[in-house]
């Protein structure tokens, strides 16, 4: 799994992924990642990325719980 | 024989008869003896019979299917109808059911997917034959008498077991009293609630699963092509999974996924199911239901197939949720998986470590298709919110993106196993070879007759090439085999380059594949697939 940086104009794909989510109610956002994840994971074809992608994903949010 | 009434089915009813035991003229002791007539030790039965081996096969009932109930298993796979074939009743399966290869995924009308098995299948048997289980068994059973091999005692209940080294003792409760049975070996096979399990002591691990289903079989008049249609949310069943699968005698099997807290007398109400088929047939086509009835889905799965002298095949084994149709075609190749090795035991080809393979083997195909079969119920059944958002993350996509339409899981269709960690294969082999058409006969046609031989095919390096002559010699030394050279048409069916030998067991799975082969080799993979090392 890479996590140096990859994306070629960080700001404007994060901008993107704003704008695609914007004026919608929160379920249909959640709906929405749903698909992307799909869409994404698709495009990576990797099942040891993918799989290390899904772990670092969850560990993540353990970690922040975990902060003081 | 359409043996259907409207109500149900004629099965054939069969003699009980006072065992020898009980009138006195009793041999004490036999080889093998089979607790349950059902898929499994039926099939296990045939094949022991076919291969020259007698048995004793027992029966609580009289007769075939399970009594007052309509058929459970419906769809048999390529790999059980290549065993049927060599067991000779493949030709009454092909003509009474129905065979087919296209399934759909459907969205309402749409379908979101579609498959065709038949496309890049080798084998004469087609991918997928659906017939009602008591027809199977049925035919088993009337093979079982033609061979004349096999006592089969009907009306004879096994209450207990106990066993030493040598052998185990079965307690058989029969009208006229009971008996004791004294076996060499014994198979159970008798399924889910094995009395033999719980009297030896031996756990299963299970669940009863939470998802609830109704089987509506019905016969009615609407054109509707020979496939398998699946729905994930059937707008006529409350956005709830619905299955449509034709088989024998134009009976339609409609499988309805509930609620989990749905009471199955009301959902297998005649008024409830009728409704739900109207809804789903539409107001203009008049039907008949043939049967109704209520399931929950189980996983159960022993530690050990073997115990001693006792063997565990098909559900007393292990079971698992129909997705796919895992369960009694995967018993079936239980039985045909120990069928060989049995019987080169008892004719003192191989020692008895050989038995030892029949857990190693089909332990782990078990564990594959309860593994496959949950991630189905989990498509099916979405435990939370989340998992259910990505259900519908797939239908959405699945329209216009072929990649999500892979993810769709409304059951994978069984597939035979793959021996390759298995101790009895060599080298990267272990796969099993479809029944090929070959030039002169197809390939489990050159694998049936008396007792259990294994199949070296070997192709030619030059006309003068002598390795033929020498794995000849093979079967002359006493080893369990056939020799066979490839001409050069099943050469290019059977993909093999000059030099080559491909090593097959008795169940078709490929022993070894040796490229550049020496006759050693070839003693040395045949050795070890009969533990003869
Ligand atoms: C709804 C449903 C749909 C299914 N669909 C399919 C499908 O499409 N394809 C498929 O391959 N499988 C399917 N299955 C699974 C299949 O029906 C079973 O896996 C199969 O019946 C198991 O065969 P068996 O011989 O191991 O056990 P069983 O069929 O249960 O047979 C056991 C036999 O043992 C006898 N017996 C029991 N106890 C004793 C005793 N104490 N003494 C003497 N005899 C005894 C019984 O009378 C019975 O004949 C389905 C199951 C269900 C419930």
């Amino acid at each position: 799994m890479r996590t140096t940086p990859n994306i070629p104009d960080p700001d404007a794909f994060y901008e993107a992924l704003l704008d695609t989510h914007a004026g919608l109610p929160a379920t249909e956002s959640h709906a929405l990642n749903a698909r992307l994840v799909l869409l994404l994971a698709n495009q990576i074809g990797d099942q040891g990325v993918l799989l290390s992608c899904l772990e670092t994903a969850r560990d993540t949010a353990a970690h922040r719980r975990n902060d003081p | 024989m359409s043996g259907l009434s409207p109500t149900g089915y004629d099965l054939p009813i069969y003699d009980y008869e006072t065992p020898p035991e009980l009138s006195g003229t009793g041999r004490g002791r036999y080889p093998v003896v089979i607790v349950g007539a059902g898929l499994a030790g039926l099939t296990l039965a045939c094949d022991l019979a076919s291969r020259g081996v007698s048995a004793i096969i027992l029966d609580e009932d009289d007769t075939v299917g399970v009594r007052g109930a309509s058929s459970r298993g419906i769809c048999y796979a390529q790999k059980s109808l290549e065993i049927f074939d060599r067991l000779g009743i493949y030709p009454r399966i092909r003509d009474k059911g129905v065979t087919w290869s296209v399934g759909k995924v459907l969205r309402g009308q749409d379908a979101l997917y579609r498959f065709d098995l038949a496309v890049g299948s080798r084998s004469a048997q087609p991918p997928f034959i659906n017939i009602q289980q008591f027809y199977v068994e049925w035919f088993l059973v009337d093979r079982i008498r033609e061979l004349g091999r096999t006592d089969l005692r009907w009306k004879n209940r096994v209450t207990g077991i106990r066993q030493d080294e040598d052998g185990a003792v079965l307690t058989v409760e029969t009208p006229d009293g009971s008996y004791s049975l004294h076996a060499d070996w014994v198979i159970d096979a008798s399924g889910h609630a094995s009395i033999v399990r719980h009297a030896l002591g031996l756990h299963t691990k299970g669940e009863l699963g939470e998802d609830r289903w109704c089987i509506s079989d019905v016969r009615f008049r609407k054109d509707l092509p020979v496939e398998r249609w699946t729905w994930v949310e059937a707008p006529f069943n409350e956005n709830r999974a619905v299955w449509q699968h034709l088989m024998a005698d134009g009976v339609w099997r409609m499988d309805y996924q509930m609620l989990p807290n749905t009471d199955p007398h009301e959902a297998s109400r005649p008024e409830v199911a009728a409704a739900r088929l109207r809804d789903q047939l539409g107001p203009d086509v008049e039907f008949d239901l043939v049967w109704v009835g209520a399931y929950a889905y189980r996983t159960q799965l022993m530690d050990d197939f073997r115990h001693g002298r006792v063997f565990f095949i098909g559900d007393a084994a292990h079971v698992k949720s129909p997705f796919g149709a895992r369960g009694g075609n995967s018993g079936i190749q239980d039985a045909e998986n120990l069928a060989w090795k049995l019987t080169l035991v008892l004719n003192g080809q191989a020692p008895q470590g050989l038995l030892d393979s029949y857990n190693a083997e089909r332990r782990p195909a078990a564990v594959e298709n309860i593994a496959v079969t949950r991630r189905s119920g989990r498509f099916l059944a979405p435990r939370t919110k989340v998992e259910r958002m990505f259900r519908t993350a797939v239908m959405d996509l699945a329209v216009h993106h072929p990649f999500a339409r892979l993810l769709l899981n409304t059951g994978r269709m069984c597939v035979p196993h793959h021996y390759g960690p298995s101790p009895l294969t060599t080298g990267d082999a272990g796969q099993a070879m479809p029944n090929l058409a070959l030039d002169s006969r197809s390939l489990g046609g050159m694998l049936r007759g008396q007792g259990a031989g294994f199949l070296a095919l070997w192709c030619p390096r030059d006309g003068e090439d002598g390795l033929g002559r020498a794995l000849s010699h093979l079967s002359h030394e006493g080893w369990p085999l056939h020799v066979q050279g490839v001409g050069a048409d099943d050469r290019r069916v059977l993909g093999m380059a000059p030099g080559e030998v491909m090593l097959i067991r008795p169940d078709l799975h490929l022993a070894a594949r040796l490229n550049d082969a020496d006759v050693d080799q070839v003693r040395r993979a045949l050795a070890r697939a009969i533990c003869r090392i």
